[in-house]
């Protein structure tokens, strides 16, 4: 049994022969001989760990019902997220143009990437509709700019609702400034835009 | 005792051997050429054959198929015969499966960049070869077991015990997964639906791992790791222990290739604890690998062979100590969809497969051909730099998956995606994905490097193909145990009690986890609003399927708030009824298109952007790596078998209308015209019958239906009416306004620009049928009332609101050339 004590050794060591069992007499397959040392001790003791792990993992969701299943993790995920930030609601706030030149710029940068493909680069229009022509679906206010850009609409503009608002702002700002036309040109008579 | 005289078969051996180095080199340039495209999208060079999608299934059957299944008969074949003291059972047999499985291979690889393929991972081919595979692969079983019973040893030895498990699961795993109906020579449908689909698809794909890619190469490491170390197996208990607890655990692993997605918890915990019990009887076969070459470790130094095989079963530790972690959940939900699965396979491809597969032919050619290894040093030299390269390989990867991973979940500080853009999380890590190619150079340096040692050793030598040997018969033995025999011991002289016992263990798992799935409703809620594909839905589908778009973008995204902020609605287990096969991919190079037919949505592309897209990426988005697709505008849809597919589908318990399969045409035709004239509008004049409007149609679906079903996720309406909304008319002008917009847009045409009606009622009178409260008009709206529809898909609950504020003024206002009332007469 002195086997049993000097066991952890052996697997670091070099082989030595007085810590192996016996060569099988019967086992000779194509001269491949087998020794009849147990199974390290450690491993054996690793599986039943994990069998020990196994049941106590289904316990814990299934029959006792302590942890929470995927849906639920799912809502306690939106829950705390909700709680931790305050998400402005489009709609319900009145926006302000912004007119610092690193704010265009931001809104710049984020027409460039997120927005050019479809509107044109200098939004001439595209697979979108042209931003330059003072001409608006949805409203010609930066709130309904806004909230366009943010939800998406039914005929096919995608929702960019996960944009910052800041960068929304950015945006709106962008293209009501920089896109379109001075308002001196514009032959419109809906003009309750605040610039 | 009387010695009987025979001869082993090594011309079979020789062969297997030349088509393993063959097949490596083609899988290897193969995976090269992918992993190229990956960074630099214009390797296509614009032909569909040489695309991605296409080719990436031919990288990983050739290398899974063509050169690890070469390898494993290779090493049967020569290990088998020795071990069993016979020759095979039937030449004709061993001929038939060398030829009949090259010949799979070589259809595998025209098929595959044809575009002919079912989808499922690594079991791709199309019906008519699934049957050939299945033939060939049977043969393989029956002379493995015919030479089992001639056998001239009494017991079978631990690497038979791995061929013989091999076999007999492969061959029930690749009948169960492929079991589909034909459409015509070239296509059909799995008979699998949706989540019934993705569970026998990764009990294949899990368990192909497992019995094509590792218990086979355990049984070539319990021949091949003690026969070049000269030691005797470390452990013969720890053999037994481990083969049993390992073949009967592995298959009921499948399903941690779908956690946190469309599946009942029950199976995913099953799929995470069954991975977690994994783990000891892996790192059994490694440990008995390892340890057998105590008192060997000086000849590490010198051989080649053993370096090989020391680096291959770590790499095999490695891998399966990988395999149960990536299985835990938490972890999961980082590395899914990743790169990580692409670096967590390549250690046990290149490392395990790969490296025991070299050792092997290292120690095989010269024995085979009489004669000394031409060149230590240089196989020396495959061995490092194939090292390098399995790390300059899966290193980058790992650090892109880390990075990818963090992008896609990352807030900001005010609740927002830090990288909404789907793109900067790819142009990131494309350093990565250069640094991956050299990786692959060097690994394939490896075995070029091999290549003229191994023709200049055997061509210094030469071969005996019938190898005279001598073994004395079999004793016969009583069928009963013995007095002092060991049950196991019994069993392992009695080959068919042995394959049964084999059968029994590789079987349960599968049958607990996939007999539910499809006998039991509840598993798979449905959603009343899941409605068939229409014909040329189907058939875009069917294109989708064809280019392998799966390779690269998934359809299922997962309950958490970092996919549902970019992608919408996390999936459900009910939006998949009508599909065979899934798609639901396992890698996201791409986004996630599983509502990119929700309008309004964030996915959603109208067409022509798609038309642009696919047209040129690059050029429509600066450093997108997706592929063009050029020949979507040239060529023209094949809906020749439409009528027919649809019928497969109706026997496949779809629910189109008896006799509709007679109308696909059509209605694919009409709907194609409406698309295409919808096309024109924006400017791109296209015929109704090139391929990019059924890839339009079919893009134009995914979610679509379910945002029927639950609206906005916002608004938490449901398919339910709309009855617990309280809900009390704005006078907020700017509501009105809001109100007025959408109106002239979405219900002039029937109520008439100012309200007074058209093919719809009045809305500027005092009649109403429906109730005037602005309650009862936000219901209408919401829900739809007899042929007028319902807008809560198209509108959140806020616009539902300003339309109905506005309606609610109109009332009374009796607009010019009203239409006569309807209804009842109210009191505002």
């Amino acid at each position: 049994m002195e086997n049993k004590k000097t066991y952890p050794k052996k697997v670091f060591e070099g082989y030595n022969e007085k810590y192996d069992q016996k060569l099988m007499i019967e086992h000779d397959y194509d001269g491949i001989r087998e020794l009849d040392n147990p199974p390290p001790p450690w491993l054996m003791w690793l599986f039943y760990l994990t069998v020990f792990w196994a049941l106590g993992y289904a316990a814990y969701f299934h029959f006792f019902h302590i942890g929470p299943l995927q849906a639920e993790e799912y809502k306690i995920e939106m829950a705390e997220a909700a709680k931790k930030y305050k998400k402005s609601d489009a709609g319900t706030k009145q926006i302000v143009l912004l007119t610092d030149e690193t704010s265009l710029n931001a809104g710049a940068a984020t027409y460039a990437k997120s927005c050019a493909a479809c509107h044109g680069p200098e939004g001439k229009g595209g697979i979108g509709v042209n931003l330059t022509d003072n001409k608006w679906i949805y409203g010609d206010s930066p709130e309904n700019i806004f909230k366009t850009i943010k939800n998406g609409t039914n005929k096919g503009m995608a929702s960019f609702s996960s944009l910052s608002d800041e960068k929304l702002m950015q945006v709106t700002s962008f293209i009501l400034q920089k896109l379109q036309p001075p308002k001196v040109t514009d032959t419109k008579d809906n003009t309750d835009s605040n610039n | 005792m009387i010695q009987e005289k025979f001869y082993y078969d090594n011309k079979i051996v020789k062969l297997f051997a030349y088509a393993t180095i063959f097949w490596g080199i083609v899988g290897m340039l193969v995976g090269l050429w992918a992993a190229t495209e990956l960074a630099f999208p214009s390797w296509n060079l614009n032909l569909s054959w040489l695309t991605f999608g296409r080719i990436r299934p031919l990288h990983t059957n050739a290398i899974v198929f063509a050169f690890t299944g070469n390898a494993i008969f290779t090493g049967s074949y020569y290990a088998v015969q020795r071990l069993l003291k016979a020759r095979m059972f039937s030449d004709f047999l061993s001929k038939f499966n060398f030829w009949g499985w090259q010949l799979i291979i070589v259809l595998a690889a025209i098929t595959l960049p044809l575009g002919i393929t079912v989808s499922k991972e690594y079991a791709e081919l199309e019906w008519p070869i699934d049957i050939l595979i299945a033939i060939v692969w049977v043969s393989y079983g029956w002379n493995l077991i015919g030479t089992l019973l001639k056998r001239r040893v009494q017991h079978i030895y631990v690497a038979i015990w791995f061929f013989l498990a091999s076999f007999v699961a492969v061959a029930v795993l690749h009948i169960g997964n492929s079991i589909e109906i034909p459409v015509n020579f070239f296509k059909s449908y799995t008979v699998y639906a949706g989540v019934q689909d993705a569970v026998v698809q990764w009990w294949y794909g899990h368990n192909a791992v497992a019995f094509f890619l590792t218990t086979p190469f355990l049984g070539l490491m319990y021949y091949f790791l003690p026969k070049a170390a000269n030691r005797p197996i470390y452990s013969y208990r720890l053999s037994i222990i481990h083969f049993w607890s390992l073949i009967f655990i592995y298959m009921w692993a499948g399903p941690h290739h779908l956690l946190y997605q469309a599946l009942p918890d029950w199976a995913q915990t099953l799929g995470v604890v069954f991975s977690i019990m994994l783990l000891a009887p892996s790192w059994g076969g490694m440990l008995n690998g390892l340890l057998t070459l105590r008192g060997a470790w000086d000849k590490v130094r010198e051989s080649a062979v053993l370096k090989f095989f020391v680096v291959a079963v770590t790499a095999y530790g490695m891998s399966t100590f990988e395999g149960p972690m990536l299985s835990i959940k938490t972890v999961n939900s980082f590395t899914h969809f990743t790169d990580w699965t692409i670096a967590h396979v390549h250690i046990g491809g290149m490392g395990w497969n790969g490296f025991m597969t070299f050792g092997m032919l290292y120690w095989l050619i010269p024995k085979l051909f009489n004669t000394k290894l031409h060149s230590e040093k240089s196989a020396n030299t495959h061995f490092w730099i194939g090292t390098l390269g399995m790390l300059a390989y899966s290193v980058p990867l790992y650090w892109a998956a880390f990075t990818q991973t963090l992008m896609w979940k990352e807030f900001t500080d005010a609740g927002y995606l830090a990288y909404p853009e789907f793109l900067d999380t790819v142009t990131q890590i494309i350093p990565m994905y250069i640094t991956r190619i050299i990786g692959g150079i060097l690994y394939i340096t490896g075995i070029i490097i091999m290549l003229p040692n191994l023709i200049k050793t055997i061509k210094s030598g030469y071969i005996i193909e019938n190898e005279e040997a001598y073994a004395a018969p079999r004793e016969k033995l009583a069928k009963k145990r013995l007095a002092g025999e060991t049950p196991h011991r019994w069993i392992e002289r009695k080959a068919v009690h042995f394959t049964v016992w084999v059968l029994i263990a590789i079987i349960v798992g599968g049958l607990v986890e996939i007999i539910p799935m499809i006998t039991v409703k509840s598993n798979i809620p449905t959603i009343a609003a899941v409605k068939p594909y229409t014909p040329l839905e189907l058939e875009g589908r069917d294109l989708y399927i064809k280019e392998g778009c799966y390779t690269c973008h998934s359809q299922s995204i997962r309950p958490f708030r970092s996919e549902t902020e970019r992608y919408g609605e996390y999936s459900k287990q009910g939006e998949f009824v009508y599909d065979h096969p899934f798609q639901w991919g396992s890698k996201r190079t791409g986004p996630d298109l599983a509502r990119s037919g929700y309008r309004g949505g964030k996915m959603f592309r109208p067409a022509v952007w798609h038309y642009e897209h696919f047209k040129d990426p690059q050029g429509f988005i600066e450093g997108s790596i997706m592929p063009a697709y050029p020949w979507f505008f040239e060529n023209d849809l094949d809906y020749s078998s439409i009528k027919r597919k649809i019928e497969v589908m109706q026997m496949l318990g779809v629910p189109y209308p008896v006799g509709y399969a007679d109308q696909a045409e059509a209605d694919l035709k009409k709907q194609a015209e409406g698309i295409a004239a919808e096309l024109k509008k924006a400017g791109k004049d296209i015929a109704w019958n090139k391929q990019i409007i059924a890839m339009i149609a079919y893009l134009h679906k995914l979610g679509k239906d379910i945002s029927l079903a639950t609206a906005d996720n916002k608004s938490n309406a449901t398919d339910k009416k709309t009855e617990t909304v309280n809900f009390t008319a704005s006078s907020n002008p700017e509501d009105l306004k809001a109100g007025a917009e959408i109106f002239k847009s979405s219900c002039a045409a029937c109520h008439g620009a100012n309200g007074e009606g058209v093919v719809g009622p009045n809305l500027g009178d005092n009649f109403t049928l429906h109730g005037g409260n602005a309650n009862n008009i936000f219901k209408v709206i919401s829900d739809g009332a007899g042929i007028m529809t319902g807008y809560k898909s198209q509108f959140n609950q806020e616009k539902l609101g300003q339309i109905a504020s506005y309606v609610y003024s109109l009332l009374g206002t009796n607009p010019k050339k009203g239409k006569d009332p309807e209804g009842k007469e109210i009191q505002k």
